[in-house]
């Protein structure tokens, strides 16, 4: 019979004010020193950090979500759980178990939540989790989880999200993971896998996230991700790739990938050729020289691409990733960018190009990204900037290019928020060196300029120094959003003029 | 004043401070930081409160925010249940179900339509 089927509802129900009543003296709503709250006629059950050292007694049959966590549990007892028939959640993460008896959770056919993440267990608890038909979460994470029974996960149907990182597996547990049709989301990170055979996520059809980083994956077989036609998210950092995994060409659904801290050294043509969806490709410190002359034909969705601190000498045209909106190429050994490099990006917001080794720009470069907001060519070898659509850039970072001497008029940047150039005197194209616009550095309440009405003082760090803010709502947009309705925009630029940083040339 | 294990610290904690409570958390715990009126403490759990989730890697453990429509996620991007009035769908939370597919009111989700 259906768990969730009103006939059994009603008879559980019926069941379970029977027990209640059966008892010679109606057991206590609420374990003594938990905290009890009622949701409707369901129970919720905090018996959290009591340095409770098994399960308190005199649970109401009507509890939905019990939690025993952070506490001193090292034991759990056959039928412990037997009564809470309409139990959804159990907490039991941050004790002790080692180990979970096979009766343990019988008769929890409503549970849909089980977190036993942060105990001591060496190998799954396959006898206990037999017959759980509408558990959708399963956390064991943070374990000594080492084996993974073949028959691990039979009995859980329903199961959709399943975390088994911060254990110490050295292998992919295939057999286990063979029956799982509704798994959506899974976690293998930070263990010691060091291999991925083929055919490993054969029946996982499901299958939309996999996080595998922080492993020592060396090698994977060219089908290790047969079966996975759902996957949108491969996580691969930080392992010990030493060969581009081929293996994703299967992965037609696939729009966040990530091998970052690996040693791979050159991505193969027609290597992207089976992800067309592909949005976010993260390949910081993965020993990169070369990248495909076509690789952006096979990416026509890509929006970030991210390739710092790699080896990369040559760039290709990324032309054709149309949807391109920001670029991570700091920490390589470019030396020059052609006219055909960023064509067309139309879509291209952010450059970082960073401590390269950048002679020459074309002149054309620029002159197609009409979104372009940011440009960081900080510690190049540049000698002139091609000026030719820039004109709608917000950050400005130069610092570090000791034969780029030129000024810059106001004009060639007007809605320039931050600037930053190799000397002082460059700050002063912008008009009196005095006080038009305030430098972080000196800006204090009385300095501030007569037309800002609001006097709130700015300081603006100028790029997300670390790949995740690449993702998520940039700081300084934000401000400068906020700031665009209320001031009259004033231009940070560095290094402050001063007086011995005087705003004549000296040596013209 | 800053304290470490030995002196009393709130569970989970490794070191502290009066002012800001937990400053590092004990191995494989969460970091959090949680609003108590005006001010943020430090807390160490081993799950993170609704609206966040555990992120785990070597340097350190702790909770970042799901996305704003997201009760409980996987990952940043991936949902498991959606705040009141959105519709999960293979870890994304929805206004409305897309055409080929099916509301369930009970379950706030979008299923297959069974012909």
């Amino acid at each position: 019979m259906d768990p969730l089927s009103p006939w059994w509802l009603f008879l559980s129900f019926s069941g379970a004010l029977k027990i209640a009543s059966m008892e010679q003296e109606v057991a206590p709503s609420c374990p003594p020193l938990c905290h009890c709250e009622e949701d409707g006629i369901m129970l919720s059950v905090d018996c959290s950090e009591l340095a409770l050292s098994s399960v308190p007694d005199g649970l109401s049959p009507l509890t939905a979500y019990l939690d025993l966590s952070m506490n001193n549990i090292s034991e759990l007892m056959p039928g412990d759980f037997q009564h809470l028939r309409f139990l959804e959640e159990l907490r039991l993460s941050g004790n002790l178990l080692s180990d979970i008896p096979g009766e343990a959770f019988s008769g929890l056919y409503n549970l849909k939540i089980l977190m036993l993440q942060n105990n001591q267990l060496i190998q799954i608890p396959a006898e206990a989790l037999r017959d759980l038909p509408n558990l959708q979460s399963l956390r064991l994470d943070a374990n000594l989880i080492s084996v993974v029974p073949d028959k691990s996960f039979e009995g859980l149907p329903s199961l959709r999200h399943l975390w088994l990182d911060d254990n110490a597996l050295t292998e992919i547990p295939v057999k286990a993971l063979n029956n799982l049709p509704a798994l959506q989301a899974m976690t293998l990170a930070l263990n010691q896998i060091w291999h991925i055979p083929d055919y490993a996520f054969e029946n996982l059809t499901s299958l939309v996230v996999l996080h595998l980083h922080n492993n020592q994956i060396q090698s994977l077989g060219i089908h290790s991700f047969e079966g996975l036609h759902s996957l949108e998210t491969l996580d691969l950092n930080y392992n010990e790739l030493v060969e581009f995994p081929v293996a994703i060409r299967t992965l037609g659904r696939l729009q966040e990938l990530g091998f970052h801290n690996n040693n791979i050294k050159a991505i193969p043509e027609k290597a992207f050729a089976g992800n067309p969806l592909l949005q976010i490709m993260t390949l910081t410190r993965a020993g990169i020289r070369l990248l495909p002359g076509e690789m952006c034909q096979q990416l026509p969705s890509l929006r970030i691409l991210e390739l710092s601190h790699n080896q990369i000498k040559e760039l290709p045209s990324f032309h054709y990733c149309q949807r391109l909106e920001e670029i991570g190429l700091q920490h390589n050994c470019i030396y020059e960018i052609g006219a055909d490099t960023f064509r067309q990006l139309t879509a291209l917001r952010s450059i970082d190009l960073g401590w390269n080794y950048i002679q020459s720009i074309h002149s054309e470069a620029f002159v197609t990204l009409h979104s372009l907001t940011k440009l960081d060519l900080t510690d190049n070898q540049l000698m002139t900037l091609p000026l030719g659509g820039l004109s709608g850039l917000t950050h400005l970072k130069l610092k570090g290019n000791p034969a780029l001497s030129e000024s810059f008029s106001k004009e060639s940047f007007p809605k320039m928020r931050v600037l930053e150039v190799p000397y002082a005197y460059q700050c002063c194209a912008y008009g009196a060196c005095g006080n038009f616009f305030k430098v972080s550095s000196q800006w204090d309440s009385e300095d501030i300029s007569p037309e800002d009405d609001d006097g709130h003082k700015r300081t603006l760090g100028l790029f997300p120094g670390h790949v995740d803010n690449h993702y998520d709502l940039d700081l300084d947009d934000f401000q400068l959003e906020r700031e665009d309705s209320k001031l009259h925009p004033n231009i940070q630029c560095t290094p402050s003029p001063g007086p011995f940083k005087p705003c004549d040339h000296l040596f013209e | 004043m800053h304290r470490n294990m030995s002196q009393i610290c709130p569970g989970g904690c490794a070191t502290c401070s009066e002012y800001n409570g937990c400053m590092s958390c004990k191995p494989r715990l969460f970091f959090h930081l949680e609003r108590r009126d005006m001010k943020q403490i430090g807390v160490c759990v081993s799950s993170c409160p609704p609206g966040h989730v555990g992120q785990r890697s070597r340097e350190r453990n702790e909770c970042i925010k799901c996305k704003a429509d997201c009760e409980a996620c996987f990952n940043k991007n991936f949902c498991m249940k959606c705040k009141n009035g959105f519709y999960l769908h293979h870890g994304k939370c929805l206004e409305n179900c897309p055409d080929w597919l099916e509301p369930n009111n009970h379950t706030m989700e979008c299923n297959e339509i069974v012909h």
